[in-house]
C-alpha cells in the first residue's frame, strides 16, 4: 500500500479514524489493510495512537460522569436570569438618581448665582470683557481669563470629566 | 399581611420575564442537555484536570449557553456553540488557578474514579491523563474534540478561536506530542 506522503497528513488518515471510531479497527479484513499501512505511516501511527487512547478515555469518564439532573440545571438558570434580570432592571433608575442629583446641584448653583453680590458681578465683569472683545484677542483675552480664574476653570472641567465617568461607573458595571 | 398587587407590579413582573428569557424551552433544554451534558463534562475533566472543576464548569458552561442570545442553525451549530463556551471557561479558570495547582491536575484521580472495577482500563487511561496533563491547555482542548468528539478542522477553529488555515500544523503537533508522550518519548521533538 504506497500512498504516504510525505507532510502534514496522509490521504488514508481519514479512513483510519473512521475504522477506529466505528470499531472497525481489529476485526475486518479493511482493518489488517489499515493496521498494515499504519505500521508503515507515521502519520497514520500517531493518529492510531492518539484517537484510540482519547476514545477510550471518553467512553471511560462519560459512563463515570455523574452529572445533574437537566430539570435542575434549567430551574438554576431561570432563578439566576430572573436575578440579574432585576439587577439590570435597577440600573435606569441609579442613573435617574444621578441625574436628579446633578440637577439639583445645578439648581443649587443657579440661586446661589442670582443671590451673591459678588457673582453678579464676576458676570458683569464678564458681559462687560466679552463686549470689547475682538476676534483677533480672543485667544489672548481667554488666556488671561483662565488665568485669572483658573480654580473655577479647574472645577468646571473637573466637572465635566467626572461626571460622565461616574455615571459609567453607576450604569456600566455588572 | 400581604400588599396588593398593583398593576406596576405586573409590568414589572412582566418586564423581568422578558428580559430573563432563556435561548430554547425546558423541553428542547432538556433534550439537548442529556444528548451532551456527559460529553462536555469529559471534556472539562480532560482540559481542566479537575473533577470537581468540571462539575461547575459544567453548570456554568450551560447558564452561559441559555443566555446566550444566538439563533443556531442547527443540532450541530447548537453544540459547537457549548463547546465553546466551555473552552473559554475552561482557559479563565485554568488561568485563575495557574499558581495554585489543583488536586488531581495530573489526572489520576479522575481515572481512578473512572476506572477503579477494569484495572486494565485505569491503568491504560492513567497514562493518558498522565500524558495529557503535559500538553498544554489547546492541545488538550484540540486532541480531545478532533479525537473525542470528532470536531472538523473548521469546527475546531470555530470552537477554540483559532484560524482555520493554521489548524492542520496545530494539530499535527499536538497529535504528534500526545503520541510521543503515549509512547514513552519526551514529546519534545
Amino acid at each position: 500500500m504506497e500512498r504516504l506522503k510525505p507532510g502534514l497528513e496522509c490521504e488514508m488518515e481519514a479512513e483510519v479514524l473512521a475504522a477506529i471510531v466505528e470499531s472497525r479497527w481489529a476485526n475486518t479484513t479493511m482493518g489488517v489493510d489499515l493496521q498494515a499501512h499504519a505500521a508503515q505511516c507515521p502519520i497514520c501511527a500517531d493518529v492510531v495512537a492518539v484517537a484510540g487512547a482519547v476514545l477510550s478515555e471518553k467512553h471511560e469518564l462519560r459512563s463515570a460522569a455523574s452529572v445533574p439532573d437537566a430539570g435542575r440545571i434549567w430551574w438554576q438558570a431561570q432563578l439566576r436570569a430572573r436575578r440579574e434580570a432585576a439587577v439590570a432592571a435597577g440600573r435606569p433608575i441609579t442613573a435617574a438618581q444621578l441625574i436628579a442629583f446633578g440637577c439639583a446641584v445645578g439648581l443649587l448653583g443657579a440661586c446661589f448665582g442670582a443671590t451673591s453680590e459678588w457673582f453678579q458681578s464676576g458676570l458683569k465683569w464678564v458681559a462687560a470683557r466679552i463686549a470689547t472683545l475682538h476676534p483677533a484677542d480672543l485667544i489672548p483675552s481667554v488666556t488671561a481669563l483662565l488665568t485669572e480664574h483658573f480654580a473655577i476653570a479647574l472645577t468646571i472641567t473637573a466637572a465635566f470629566l467626572l461626571i460622565p465617568a461616574a455615571l459609567y461607573l453607576a450604569v456600566g458595571r455588572d | 399581611m400581604f400588599r396588593d398587587t398593583t398593576f406596576t407590579d405586573l409590568d414589572r413582573d412582566n418586564t423581568l420575564a422578558a428580559s430573563a428569557e432563556l435561548v430554547m424551552d425546558e423541553e428542547a433544554f432538556r433534550a439537548f442537555y442529556e444528548r451532551t451534558a456527559r460529553g462536555v463534562w469529559a471534556y472539562l475533566t480532560r482540559v481542566t484536570g479537575d473533577r470537581q472543576l468540571a462539575d461547575d464548569l459544567l453548570q456554568e458552561s450551560y447558564y452561559r449557553f441559555l443566555r446566550a442570545s444566538a439563533t443556531h442553525e442547527s443540532e450541530t451549530h447548537r453544540r459547537n456553540s457549548l463547546y465553546r463556551i466551555a473552552t473559554n471557561l475552561a482557559y479563565d479558570a485554568r488561568r485563575r488557578r495557574r499558581t495554585t495547582p489543583s488536586l488531581g491536575e495530573d489526572g489520576t484521580e479522575v481515572e481512578r474514579a473512572a476506572g477503579a472495577d477494569r484495572p486494565g482500563e485505569f491503568e491504560r487511561n492513567a497514562d493518558l491523563a498522565r500524558a495529557m496533563a503535559q500538553l498544554k491547555p489547546r492541545e488538550r482542548a484540540l486532541l480531545w474534540l478532533a479525537y473525542g468528539e470528532g470536531a472538523s478542522h473548521r469546527e475546531l477553529a470555530d470552537m477554540l478561536g483559532l484560524n482555520p488555515s493554521s489548524m492542520k500544523i496545530i494539530l499535527f503537533r499536538a497529535r504528534r506530542r500526545l503520541a510521543a508522550l503515549l509512547g514513552g518519548r519526551d514529546g519534545t521533538s
